[in-house]
């Protein structure tokens, strides 16, 4: 027997009392799982919210001053794209329109939904992956794309159907995929002319949102520091920093991303009570053995070994077997249109979560052991 | 190496609040290699604690205790560990064997404790379990073992540690008069063949034979010493 060592010794008290390891496993696989979870749908829904910004081309956005995030932006003078393009080191700019609106269901009644309008000719701020028709098309006429998640809020809508929106009747010439609103609400693309003229309110010579590219050679804060002093009225991002304010407004401002840290931390204490409670039960049904050891001159150290091997492989077990269910999760998130993020960096840090969970557990039994006087074995 | 132990007025007290407690009171002894010693007594008597502070688990309250030439009295708890390691194998009634851990795995954890391991220490282990006549089992768990068979175990795991004192605290007591006779009868023999000092406390009359030395206990003192006539 090779290996031989604490590590073995721990396994072989786990798998001595099957049940109890087993119900244990069960416990950790539950409150990781939970882990996983919450932070792959957190990130999901991060991801979500500044969906349309991170695959738009373009290093800089500009928005209305104090603008808090991509889906409720107020509108400011186009005319400051012309500033804009005239500015040194600007490659090219493109205006977007973000706005909400009505839709007309098939069945009677409306929906709301997020209008996006985008120049075709360049398809900047338009979508990024098509089911079925082409985004060029949508110029020239009352046309609109509708992405693939709105189906479930719109019903079964074809390439070729009409629908109301703000009442004035579109035609569907694409579907597109991959666009998901945080708000859940359908997005529905459409060239920058429409949609200027369809949301009246927004004015004829307003925009929402400006989008630039720095020409190469320039660098973009020095680009970003002489915008911010040319244009008034307005705020200017690189487009990271307006990805993270659009994350960082859903994540914090609405409470959302405390109510799923709070699903964390009570995950991680109910893997740790479960975990600790194993571990300090077997640690007390082998106190005299434990006893035994620290007689014949154990160092509290040596048997500490134990204690956190046993630790580790509760960890390490209960991971792996999260790791399959939350695999297996993922799919049937994705079949509900939900997105959840299961990455390398996700990985990592749910087995950070769960070896710091799981050995934290065991001091409890750490003190125990310390605290074991070798007099308890006479007589017991 | 000096003599196992010598003892000059050994003294524990025990203070519980404001009352103070004599459990052992002015010992006096000195152990010899090779000798088997039944330290006899009623409960209360004392052999417990003496028997904790002849292995370096208690501090006496006042005396002198030297473990083989060095002088334990005095020393820093933290370095009783130590002296064990090197001195010190115990034996209980219970036989504290791990459940989990076959017979040779209980003795292997030891072995691994003395920096022992692989084929090396798994041969030594197998070694120890014929020295107590339990070769085929090996590859037993202890509730596969008879009681005086744990017990064997719990004696091969003393030896693992290759201690020259082995302390047991009534080895005896939790098997029948068969069992009981064979572990005395292994105990005696580890004296014998390799001059380890062996020391039992015990209430057991029936082993009473089996000593070289037979110290009996009573209010802390050792009252009578008998000796095997040669």
């Amino acid at each position: 027997m090779l290996l031989f060592s604490m590590f073995y010794v721990a396994l072989r008290i786990l798998l001595y009392d099957k049940v109890r390891s087993v119900i244990t496993l069960l416990g950790v696989v539950f409150a990781v799982g939970l882990i996983f979870a919450q932070i792959g749908i957190f990130l999901g829904l991060m991801e979500t919210s500044s969906v349309i910004i991170d695959h738009t081309p373009g290093d800089i956005w500009i928005t209305s001053k104090n603008n808090k995030n991509f889906d409720f932006s107020q509108p400011f003078p186009e005319y400051l794209s012309g500033q804009v393009r005239s500015e040194e080191g600007i490659l090219w700019v493109e205006k977007l329109i973000v706005s909400w609106a009505l839709i007309k269901q098939k069945e009677g009644g409306t929906e709301q939904v997020e209008i996006v309008g985008f120049n075709p000719d360049t398809g900047i701020g338009g979508p990024w992956d098509m089911k079925a028709g082409a985004a060029g098309v949508l110029k020239n006429g009352n046309f609109a794309i509708v992405d693939e998640s709105a189906m479930k809020r719109l019903g079964n809508i074809q390439v070729g159907d009409y629908r109301d929106i703000l009442f004035r009747r579109l035609q569907i010439v694409g579907i597109s995929q991959g666009v998901k609103s945080f708000t859940t609400a359908p997005i529905i693309f459409t060239s920058y002319r429409l949609a200027q003229g369809l949301i009246a309110w927004l004015g004829p010579d307003n925009t929402v949102f400006v989008v630039a590219k720095i020409a190469p050679g320039y660098e973009i804060d020095r680009v970003i520091e002489s915008l911010k002093k040319r244009l008034k009225g307005v705020d200017v991002y690189t487009k990271e920093e307006f990805s993270m304010k659009t994350r960082r407004y859903w994540a914090i401002e609405t409470g959302v991303g405390f109510s799923f840290l709070l699903t964390i931390i009570i995950s991680f204490l109910i893997g740790m009570l479960i975990v600790g409670q194993t571990i300090y039960n077997s640690t007390m049904e082998h106190i005299k053995e434990f006893g035994t050891l620290k007689a014949l001159g154990a160092s509290d150290s040596e048997i500490y070994r134990i204690i956190f091997s046993q630790a580790l492989i509760n960890a390490l077990a209960g991971y792996l077997a999260s790791l399959v269910v939350t695999m297996l999760s993922v799919k049937i998130y994705q079949a509900t249109d939900m997105v959840m993020v299961v990455n390398w960096k996700v990985n990592i840090l749910v087995l950070a979560l769960t070896l710091v969970m799981c050995l934290s557990a065991s001091f409890v039994s750490i003190r125990k052991i310390k605290s074991v006087d070798p007099a308890i074995l006479f007589r017991g | 190496m000096g003599k196992p132990i010598i003892t000059n007025s050994l003294t524990k007290v025990y203070s519980e609040g404001r009352v103070e407690v004599t459990a052992v009171s002015g010992v006096d002894i000195e152990l010899n290699e090779g000798e088997v010693v039944g330290l006899f007594g009623p409960s209360g008597s004392g052999k417990t604690t003496l028997l904790c502070m002849l292995g370096c688990i208690l501090s006496p309250t006042s005396g002198s205790l030297k473990l083989y030439g060095n002088e334990i009295t005095g020393l820093d708890e933290k370095a009783l560990p130590a002296i064990r390691k090197k001195y010190i194998s115990f034996i209980f009634q219970g036989f504290n064997l791990f459940p989990a851990l076959t017979a040779s795995e209980n003795i292997m954890l030891v072995l691994k404790l003395k920096g022992e391991t692989g084929m090396a220490a798994e041969q030594r282990a197998r070694e120890l379990l014929s020295v107590v006549g339990l070769a085929e089992r090996t590859n037993f768990l202890p509730r596969d073992l008879s009681g005086g068979q744990k017990q064997r175990v719990a004696i091969a795991r003393a030896l693992a540690a290759d201690s020259p004192l082995i302390l047991a605290d009534e080895p005896t007591g939790n098997l029948d008069h068969e069992n009981g006779r064979n572990v005395m009868e292994i105990l005696i023999k580890l004296a014998v063949e390799q001059q380890r000092c062996v020391v039992v406390a015990t209430h057991d009359n029936r082993i009473e034979n089996a000593f070289d030395r037979v110290l009996v206990m009573e209010d802390g003192k050792i009252v009578t010493e008998t000796r095997r006539p040669a």
